[in-house]
């Protein structure tokens, strides 16, 4: 019984724990609770992306295209054909998984980098063919998501909370589809590839399959976070949703510094960063365009050149899985 | 004690750029052989070790196991089918302890459940149970080579390939690892194995296979190839490899 | 058809050495360099500054560029990319990825987001050959960059600098064995990888407008054929870079012009999927 209440695991569900109940401290209608809610949304994003990066060490740097392609698919469903985004989220969610699937299936055979730069160049293509196909997409201005008072089997809702309570839910499953892989048999051999993809190999792990599955599960989640997304801003358009720096490179950054392939360090990066570019904007008044991300790019470097073995190294060594003893000895 | 043939070795040439590595290397083992492969350091060993076992890919050549042809295909399937191979400098899991890293093999054919308890028995038959928590990071080199071997055995292998597992032990380890080795011969495992240790090998093995510029010299029983000019002048040409004690 | 033909080499030849400036850089450093676009950029603004305060033309602005640019590149490498050459490659890719972020929108903080553009007297001219018609920026554009190229293969076949580069890319090890210092020759590489984009960048001004953004539009681009040419591979890059601009024109007979980036995107994909080392063999 010692193994379930690691300090850890308390902290996630004192957490979770906290979050649910915090609609009912703040004013619902307000500012706080909106930024709250945002802050779930990248944290369920992160985690998602923490599936593919963290678990599995394949960096993506395009995962905004499978965001889009949820939001986009969810939303046109429901605009042409009407169908509720309850399950457009799941046709978002599918076409992400084949895309994920064509990248990684001539990729992961290769070093590193190659899926990297396949990503960032798909999610560059998402941006300018739904910019360019108009017809489809509504071309640069955009989407709107309608809204006509309270209709939940639309997924849409009156209030604030219950679009944060919604969102709340998706960080958890995702953080439980998370621990289910980082714990179960194909969390080992993610671990193992990770460590020593040959050693792997020879002890006989199909690690395609395996990387193959984690970028799939990965790409899938995210595409639901999309849809989430775009019922509860009610706008997006493609420069802003397949964005390379706003999105991608902003949910692996959130992952990495809060602890990349842990369970609960996209939530801390979330805590952490979200609230920061908030207040960073807010302060600058946004009169300096490009600032903030400025800044961004200038940390990463910063953090990279702090440690350049990985920022991983930063964190005492902590296991995303529960393992045969107490997280606690680990070093 | 030896039964139908598990591995062929058919004219196997690796070729990097301007170095051929591996030169027409053809033998066969039969179940239940324990055969020491030797040569000097470069003699092309280890290359030969992975592209029996799929890490490199053949220039030319096929290999067979049991028959079947599975040259070209990747180790995953490979220890599938029955053959794995250890890492002469014991390529483990480092974030993992060394129950994890067993399982973890073990996976293959098990669930996690399972998985857990057939590392542990493996772990047992070694003698490595009181590390099985130990970070793979803390061990000692013997240790580590050790733990590979039995991450190896946890894939329930029908032919394994040893690169060097018992470097840097002590004869009493020595006599004992001999000991595993010959056990599981007789429940009817295969064993091609690497070792500088000249009386190790010699006394463990039935057969020799040596080596050298990636050309077979000589393949057959040990005192014959210990014998054997072109072996003798391998070894003292290029400074003896004989009973180094050095990792 | 012809036409586009042409358009495309011209073009083409032009991304080859943009492309080859990523391709040395890999070639010699490792490291997959994601922040090359925006020394693209950074060429396309000094040239532009040089035409908009002193009149010069950007085919000579542009050796101001890969001057400057080489500079600047010399110096980032020293000071950052030395520091993760040795470790993973995520490491390397967001240290550039960061680097990328931090240049581009740095620009946007110091130049503003507006569209650029330069006029210069043979902008819209162009000649008639055999009935076609040769567009002069994109003419002078190809020859610079034909002039560069052959500037670049006698420096790294006939100086000695030039054979240091190509022997730490082979192995460094030996290469210092053999007195060269790596640690200087990865910074002229790089600076010299970056100063061939900014070389490139420089040079299409005429007919491209920069703005900080502008980057983004060739990152796929030029990634597409480095892959074309084999990561790593000078020449493969040149080649791959008039195979893409054929590509490019070619298609745009066909589809909407914004769809070229994704057809470059299918041939990427392709092929990687199909021959990861690329269609030319060799450096």
């Amino acid at each position: 019984m010692r193994n379930l209440l690691t300090p850890g695991r308390i902290a996630i569900v004192l957490f979770f724990v906290v979050a649910a109940l915090l609609p009912f401290f703040v004013d619902a209608r307000g500012h706080l609770l909106r930024v709250a809610a945002m802050v779930l949304l990248f944290a369920a994003v992160a985690q998602s992306w923490n599936i593919v990066g963290g678990l599995a060490n394949q960096i993506s740097l395009g995962h905004a295209a499978f965001f889009g392609i949820g939001a986009y698919t969810s939303t046109l469903l429901y605009l042409n054909l009407g169908i509720t985004p309850w399950l457009g989220m799941f046709a978002g969610g599918v076409l992400a998984m084949v895309a994920a699937a064509l990248l990684s299936l001539p990729t992961f055979r290769l070093k590193g980098h190659y899926f990297a730069l396949a990503t960032l160049a798909f999610a560059e293509v998402m941006r300018v063919i739904a910019n360019s196909w108009a017809g489809l997409t509504g071309g640069p201005v955009g989407l709107t998501v309608p809204f006509a008072g309270s209709q939940p089997w639309l997924f849409a809702f009156r209030s604030v909370a219950s679009y944060y309570w919604i969102i709340l839910a998706l960080l958890l499953a995702i953080c439980l589809v998370f621990h289910l892989m980082a714990t179960g048999a194909i969390g080992y051999r993610l671990r193992a590839v990770r460590e020593n993809e040959q050693a792997a190999e020879v002890a006989g792990v199909d690690t395609f399959r395996v990387k193959l599955i984690a970028s799939m599960v990965s790409a899938g989640l995210t595409a639901v976070c999309g849809t989430v997304f775009a019922q509860f801003t009610f706008f997006f358009d493609p420069d802003s949703i397949f964005s390379l720096s706003g999105i991608s490179v902003r949910m692996a950054m959130i992952a990495i510094i809060g602890g990349l392939g842990t369970l609960g360090g996209p939530i801390v990066g979330a805590l952490f960063l979200i609230p920061l570019e908030e207040y960073a904007n807010a302060q600058l008044s946004s009169q300096i365009a490009g600032l903030s991300q400025f800044v961004f790019g200038v940390i990463l470097v910063a953090a990279i050149l702090i440690q350049p073995r990985g920022l991983m190294a930063f964190w005492p060594k902590r296991n995303a899985t529960s393992t045969t003893q107490p997280s606690g000895d680990k070093k | 004690m030896t039964g139908d043939t598990i591995l062929e070795a058919d004219r196997i040439r690796v070729v990097f750029g301007g170095l051929t590595a591996v030169d027409e290397v053809s033998f066969t083992l039969r179940q239940g052989e324990i055969v020491g492969l030797i040569g000097p350091n470069g003699a092309g060993k280890t290359t030969l070790f992975n592209s029996l076992v799929g890490l490199q890919k053949l220039t030319s050549g096929q290999v067979r196991l049991m028959g079947q042809i599975v040259s070209g295909q990747r180790p995953h399937r490979l220890a599938r089918l029955g053959m794995t191979k250890t890492f002469q400098n014991a390529a483990l899991f480092p974030d993992m302890t060394v129950l994890e890293n067993v399982m973890t093999a073990a996976l293959l054919r098990s669930d996690l459940k399972q998985a857990r308890m057939k590392a542990a028995q493996v772990l047992e038959r070694l003698d490595l149970s009181p590390i099985a928590d130990a970070d793979v990071t803390d061990l000692t080199f013997p240790q580590k080579a050790l733990v590979e071997m039995a991450r190896a055995l946890a894939t329930e292998p029908k032919i394994v390939l040893l690169d060097e597992v018992m470097a840097a032990l002590t004869p009493t380890e020595m006599d004992e690892v001999m000991g595993v080795i010959r056990s599981l011969r007789s429940e009817g495992l295969t064993f091609l194995v690497v070792e500088h240790h000249m009386r190790a090998i010699m006394s463990l093995s039935e057969r020799l296979i040596a080596i050298n510029f990636g050309r077979l010299i000589v393949d057959g029983a040990p005192a014959e190839v210990a014998a054997h000019p072109t072996v003798i002048e391998a070894y003292l040409g290029h400074g003896a490899a004989g009973e180094s004690n050095h990792a | 058809m012809i036409q586009a033909l042409i358009d495309g080499i011209l073009l083409g030849g032009v991304y080859g050495v943009i492309a080859t400036g990523l391709s040395l850089v890999f070639g010699v450093l490792g490291v997959v360099n994601f922040a090359q676009a925006e020394f693209l950029m950074l060429g396309m603004y000094v040239a532009w500054f040089a035409w908009h305060y002193f009149g010069l033309d950007p085919l000579l602005g542009s050796v101001l560029s890969f001057v400057i640019v080489f500079g600047l590149g010399y110096v980032v490498q020293r000071t950052l990319i030395s520091q993760v050459l040795k470790a993973p490659p995520s490491a390397q890719v967001f240290l550039t990825v960061g680097l990328m972020m931090a240049i581009e929108n740095g620009a946007l903080m110091l130049f503003g987001s507006d569209f650029r553009s330069v006029n210069v007297p043979y902008q819209m001219a162009g000649f008639r050959v055999m009935g076609l018609f040769v567009s002069a920026p994109y003419f002078y554009a190809f020859i610079a960059a034909v002039v560069l190229s052959i500037l670049l293969w006698l420096f790294l076949e006939r100086t000695w600098t030039g054979r240091a580069i190509r022997a730490v890319a082979q192995d460094a090890m030996a290469a210092t064995l053999n007195g060269v210092d790596t640690n200087r020759t990865y910074g002229i590489a790089f600076g010299l990888g970056v100063a061939l984009t900014a070389f490139g960048g420089a040079v299409i001004l005429p007919y491209i407008t920069v703005s900080p953004t502008v980057g983004q539009q060739f990152v796929v681009l030029m990634f597409t054929v480095v892959v074309l040419g084999g990561l790593g591979s000078v020449t493969g890059a040149l080649v791959g870079g008039v195979v893409v601009g054929i590509v490019q024109s070619v298609s745009a007979l066909f589809f909407p012009i914004q769809l070229q980036n994704f057809f470059l995107f299918i041939i990427f994909i392709a092929v990687l999927a199909l021959r990861p080392q690329g269609l030319i063999k060799g450096a």
